[in-house]
Order: C-alpha cells, then structure tokens, then sequence
C-alpha cells in the first residue's frame, strides 16, 4: 500500500458496509473515518448495520461522498439556534424526496451520529412546517388533532402573547 | 408517518425557535408536539414579556404564599382557570422586560404605576420564577437589576 500521506486513510482505501437486509456497500475509508459509528461496522464478514436498510444506507453514504471534503465540525459548536435555516442547493434536491424517505435519512443520521446530516434533514422538516396553519401542518405530515376544542382554547389563550409580534 | 423519536423533533422545532409564528403553529397540531415546543416557547421570553396576556399567566401560576404577597393590596388577580403546564419551569432567563410587562399589565388594568403595588407584584413573580424555574443560569442576571428592583 502507498503510504504518500500521514491520514489515517488513503483516498484508494475501501471499506465494507452491510445494511440489515444485506446489501453491500464498499465506500471511501474516509468517510467511516469521519463518522465513527460507521467505522464500528467495518469490514467483518457478517457485521452489518442493524435498523438501516440498503435504500437508506446508500442515500446516507451518497451524502457522506458529497460532503467528504467539508470541514469538520467542531464538537463543542452545538448551538443550532444561532445557524439559520438557509439550505445548499444540492442538499436541498438531496433530501427533496418523499417524505418517508426523508424521515428515514433523520431516523438513520441519528441512529449513526452524522450530526450534519441529521441537522440538515431536521432543518429540512422545520422549513416544511413554516408560515404554515396548524390544519396544513396536519395534513402534510398525516397526524391527527387530539386536542378538546376547550383545551385548545385554554391552551391558546396561555400561549397567544408568542404569536403576537 | 415514520415516527422520529423526540430528540428530533426538539432538534425541528429549534429550527423554528426565532420564528414563533411557526412555532405557535406547531403547537396546536398535537398534544405530543405541544409537550415538545412548550419548552422550547418558554424558554427565553426575551422582549414578549413586556406582553400583558404573558403576564396574566404568570400571575394565574402564583401560588398562595405568592398571592399572599398581594393581599395587601386589594388587587384582583386572575385566578382560573389554572393554567395546562407550569410554564416557568422552562424560563431560563428573566430580563428587564418583565418589569414592562408589569407596567403594561397595570396600567391595562388601571392600577397606579410606580406604587408599591407595582413593587408588590414584582416580588410575587420574582418569587414564582425563583421557585419553579429548573434552571438557574439566566443570560441576564436579576442581581443587574437590583438597584431598580428594590425601588418601589
């Protein structure tokens, strides 16, 4: 093996995902370098990563590939209130795909720690529900209403100094 | 729908944490969101506590010792109904606009401004946000505000 950089992993460096159904995936070293959760499942034989399945998995590692040469974030740098909700153009086609989907990308993002990833679906699903009536929001993510018409009422009466500025 | 476990919608909904439009919005979808965003509404009420249906129910949470602290006065607080949640439990931080909110709330009420009675209240919220807030750190600090606090 060439050993021309002091990186951990060379680009030309493979390693070997299985998602819970199976499907294999032989991505960029440098991407489970990054992401240590993804390293955990490295390479053995049977190992594969319980609760994402290959569809998921692929559009997870499609965008870690994307992101490769980003800087890393740092750690302690946690304050999401301050980021706005301003999203990239290829991220934004990225995750413009069917809700469930997206919903997947969040649920496996957080099972394997890809906080940016996680950060960019959650922002996704926040800029749906903007400007948007509490009927509209039901609707496009299909929950139903288990308020008492009195307890929405007291409760909106408690809570409408927010919605006055 | 997938069900994203409630880590996730926290982390949601504080996209959403400068926009209380939204947020407002989000809070009456359900009862399981509410759970989630009422934390998130209350928790720095910043210059909204200048709004006097905030400051009715701050005063609709006192408990007795806290009204107690009124009597004196002859004041008609509002007391019912109590309120859903304890809210304050999730304010972390009190700043001077709570001060114009109990200006406004009295003066709504045609009570005198800058009379013990405005004192009075201070001390009974004062109180309130003392006893029930989890958390102590606040961005701004009450000891700032002694010198006006102590001011009848």
């Amino acid at each position: 093996m060439d050993n021309g950089t002091s990186n951990s992993a060379s680009e030309n460096e493979t390693i070997t995902l299985k998602s819970c159904d199976g499907i294999e995936f032989h991505i960029d070293a440098r991407i489970a370098n990054r992401y240590t959760l993804l390293n955990n499942w490295n390479g053995g034989e049977s190992a594969c990563i319980p609760n994402v399945n290959g569809k998921v998995l692929e559009k997870v590692l499609e965008w870690c590939e994307h992101h490769i040469n980003d800087p890393q974030l740092n750690c302690g740098d946690d304050d999401s209130r301050r980021r706005n909700t301003i999203i990239e153009e290829w991220d934004e086609n990225f995750l413009s795909c069917d809700q469930d989907m997206l919903f997947e990308i969040i649920l496996a993002a957080n099972y394997l720690e890809i906080k940016p990833l996680l950060d960019l679906g959650c922002k996704t699903v926040a800029n749906m529900m903007k400007s948007k009536s509490p009927e509209e929001i039901r609707s496009a993510f299909n929950i139903d209403n288990d308020y008492t018409p009195e307890e929405e009422e007291q409760f909106r009466k408690e809570n409408e100094w927010a919605e006055d500025y | 729908m997938i069900a994203l476990p409630n880590e996730c919608f926290f982390k949601i909904f504080n996209n959403l944490w400068t926009d209380n439009k939204s947020l407002f919005s989000c809070l009456f979808v359900n009862r399981e969101w509410c759970r989630i965003i009422v934390p998130i509404l209350w928790n720095e009420p910043n210059f909204r506590f200048r709004n006097i249906k905030l400051i009715k129910v701050l005063l609709l949470s006192l408990n007795v010792e806290e009204q107690a602290l009124l009597i004196p006065f002859k004041i008609n607080l509002p007391n019912f109904p109590k309120p859903l949640f304890e809210y304050t439990n999730y304010v972390t931080s009190v700043d001077f606009y709570l001060y114009d909110g109990i200006r406004n709330w009295l003066f709504h009420h045609r009570y005198k401004v800058g009379s013990e009675l405005e004192y009075g209240v201070k001390c009974s919220l004062i109180a309130l946000l003392l006893r029930t807030s989890n958390r102590s750190v606040s961005k701004d600090p009450l000891p700032k505000y002694d010198s006006d606090f102590f001011t009848p």
